[in-house]
């Protein structure tokens, strides 16, 4: 019976029509239109990046033969700053800008790090290595005294220079985990996400090294957990669904984010996320999505606007007749940050959304992915996901 | 256009990288990619026209890309970039002869060259062609002797058939 199962194949018919849909579609604009009041964030090879950073350092030298009061300016990354961009759906940077001024007494230990970081930027650069945030941090623990401080004046240098984080070679510790119908080029190296067993290729947060070179994939499935993402590997999912699936174990960071978005860009294929039935799980979703917003400067290379919430929802709880016991009682904070998702502006014009973050609102209920192996270990991979992706029902 | 798209009769489709894009790849990974594709992804594909027209698009890259840059490192003057490349190419031969294939026309001329780091290393490339050569030969002959083992067991052929194969197989084998 199980076996009969197994090679039950479905036609994931909607998921089907959706990569239809995309490849009539031309694929992506390379550049998004970006609405008025926000600035544009390039992403810089090594050269354009050296450029724009000499260019600052040569203002900076004409200021101080002029004036003898040199400053630098960057856009402010303060929350009025950030801006709701409801037609690309991302959260962008507004054009406030902040002056720092090199002989003011609150803003010369500020600006000192974030000479110090343009320094070791150009270092990175010239030497074409990457270093981590925390490796920034140990070059000159002196000045930065703590981490957060080194932190602040890497996201202040890349705004400064209109640039990604990654354009300046410094990286974030990387943990996503990637599986499936995708052929990449790491530097001089071809690797096969389909021959790495079931522990996959780790996401490199040296994504100016990787490019994509081959897939036969039809959609890309975004993962929360590193429970369901094993479920998947070793059921081998993408090779009876032709699918390249994805994880952050757990929140997004950048890398696993901005490969995402590559992947999406690069290969116009749909992308779909299966995240907890709880605030948590949506908020995750969220974030891949249209961003945070601390990077909101980075959004448009970190974002990806067409994923679809495919589960689990909170109707699925009922539907899919997931038991009472394994149904978890929300707590206050859970209810706290549901009703703080329903304020946003991206769930209010999203009205199934909406109503999904009502219903768990309204049942005070929230559930794992793992609840659905109530149903048998490959219940998820024989008929939740088949299933959903045949029938379109996602948000 | 980053990627070109092959479209396969049940609907699917392969991605693949468009070839401008590896102008800016190291000299020898064109012909790995093209390899790669050949040996390990063509026939995962099953649609026959879908490979044709992927087969014929290597085809395009080997002889637009690949062979060129190749070739323009091994033809120039400089002997630090022919010695590099070169070396690159050793460890592919070493991996898989079959991925250097374009380069054996190009091997004799590098032999006959001053610089005996590039004689050196274009030797070992050439001796790997022999020795691939020879293991071909040697699996054909190891075929034919097992049937003639088979022949021999049955009575199908007699003793002197018997041994000539064997020693025409002995002899390849030393």
């Amino acid at each position: 019976m199980a076996k009969k199962e197994k090679n039950d194949k479905k036609e994931l018919k909607a998921a089907r029509e959706l990569f239809n849909l995309y490849l009539q579609k031309e694929k992506e604009e390379k550049s998004i239109d970006l609405p008025k009041g926000t600035v544009k964030i390039d992403d810089l090879n090594r050269n354009e990046t050296l450029e724009r950073l000499y260019t600052i350092v040569d203002n900076t030298i004409t200021k101080i033969y002029n004036t003898g009061r040199p400053s630098i300016q960057l856009p402010a990354r303060t929350s009025s700053n950030i801006i709701w961009d409801e037609e690309n759906d991302l959260l962008l940077l507004g054009e406030q800008i902040v002056e720092k001024q090199f002989h003011s007494l609150t803003s010369v230990a500020d600006l000192t790090r974030l000479m110090r970081v343009l320094e070791i930027v150009n270092e990175l650069l010239i030497k074409d290595i990457h270093a981590t945030k925390r490796e920034i941090f140990y070059t000159d623990v002196k000045l930065f005294t703590e981490q957060k401080n080194s932190d602040k004046s890497i996201e202040d240098v890349a705004a400064m220079l209109y640039t990604t984080r990654n354009s300046t070679h410094i990286v974030a510790s990387a943990k996503g985990m990637c599986v499936g119908r995708l052929r990449i080029r790491d530097r001089n190296d071809i690797i096969d996400l389909e021959g790495l067993g079931s522990g996959g290729w780790m996401v490199s947060p040296m994504l100016d090294n990787i490019e994509i070179i081959e897939s036969d994939a039809e959609f890309i499935l975004v993962v929360e957990k590193d429970a369901a993402m094993i479920r998947l590997a070793e059921d081998r999912f993408w090779k009876k669904y032709p699918c390249i699936i994805l994880t952050a174990k757990g929140a997004a960071d950048i890398a696993t984010r901005m490969f995402l978005k590559r992947l999406s860009k690069e290969l116009n294929l749909p992308v779909f996320s299966l995240v907890d039935s709880d605030p948590y799980g949506h908020y995750i979703h969220s974030v891949y999505l249209r961003g945070s917003k601390r990077l909101s400067y980075e959004s448009p290379f970190l974002a990806t606007p067409n994923i679809k919430l495919l589960g689990v929802l909170t109707r699925d709880l009922d539907k899919y007749k997931i038991p009472e016991e394994v149904r978890l009682p929300m707590k206050p904070m859970d209810v706290k940050r549901t009703k703080e998702l329903l304020k946003e502006d991206f769930v209010k014009k999203n009205k199934q959304w909406e109503l999904d973050l009502s219903l768990a609102l309204k049942l005070k209920k929230k559930a794992e992915i793992q609840a659905l192996s109530q149903h048998g270990f490959e219940f998820l991979t024989n008929t939740y996901l088949p299933e959903k992706l045949t029938t379109g029902d996602w948000i | 256009m980053d990627i070109r798209i092959f479209h396969k009769k049940d609907g699917g489709i392969i991605q693949l990288i468009d070839k401008e894009k590896m102008q800016d790849w190291p000299i020898e990974l064109p012909l790995i990619f093209v390899e790669y594709i050949r040996s390990k992804k063509l026939d995962s594909y099953k649609d026959p026209q879908i490979k044709k027209e992927i087969e014929e698009y290597l085809n395009d890259i080997t002889k637009d890309i690949a062979i060129p840059r190749m070739m323009s490192v091994l033809e120039g003057e400089n002997e630090e970039e022919i010695i590099l490349a070169l070396i690159r190419i050793e460890e592919l031969s070493n991996k898989n002869i079959e991925m250097v294939i374009p380069i054996k026309p190009y091997l004799e001329n590098l032999i006959n060259k001053k610089n005996k780091d590039i004689v050196s290393i274009a030797k070992n490339i050439s001796n790997n062609f022999l020795k691939a050569e020879r293991r071909k030969k040697l699996a054909q002959k190891r075929r034919v002797m097992r049937e003639k083992e088979k022949e021999f067991l049955a009575g199908k052929i007699n003793a002197e058939e018997y041994a000539k194969a064997r020693k025409d197989y002995l002899t390849l084998k030393e």
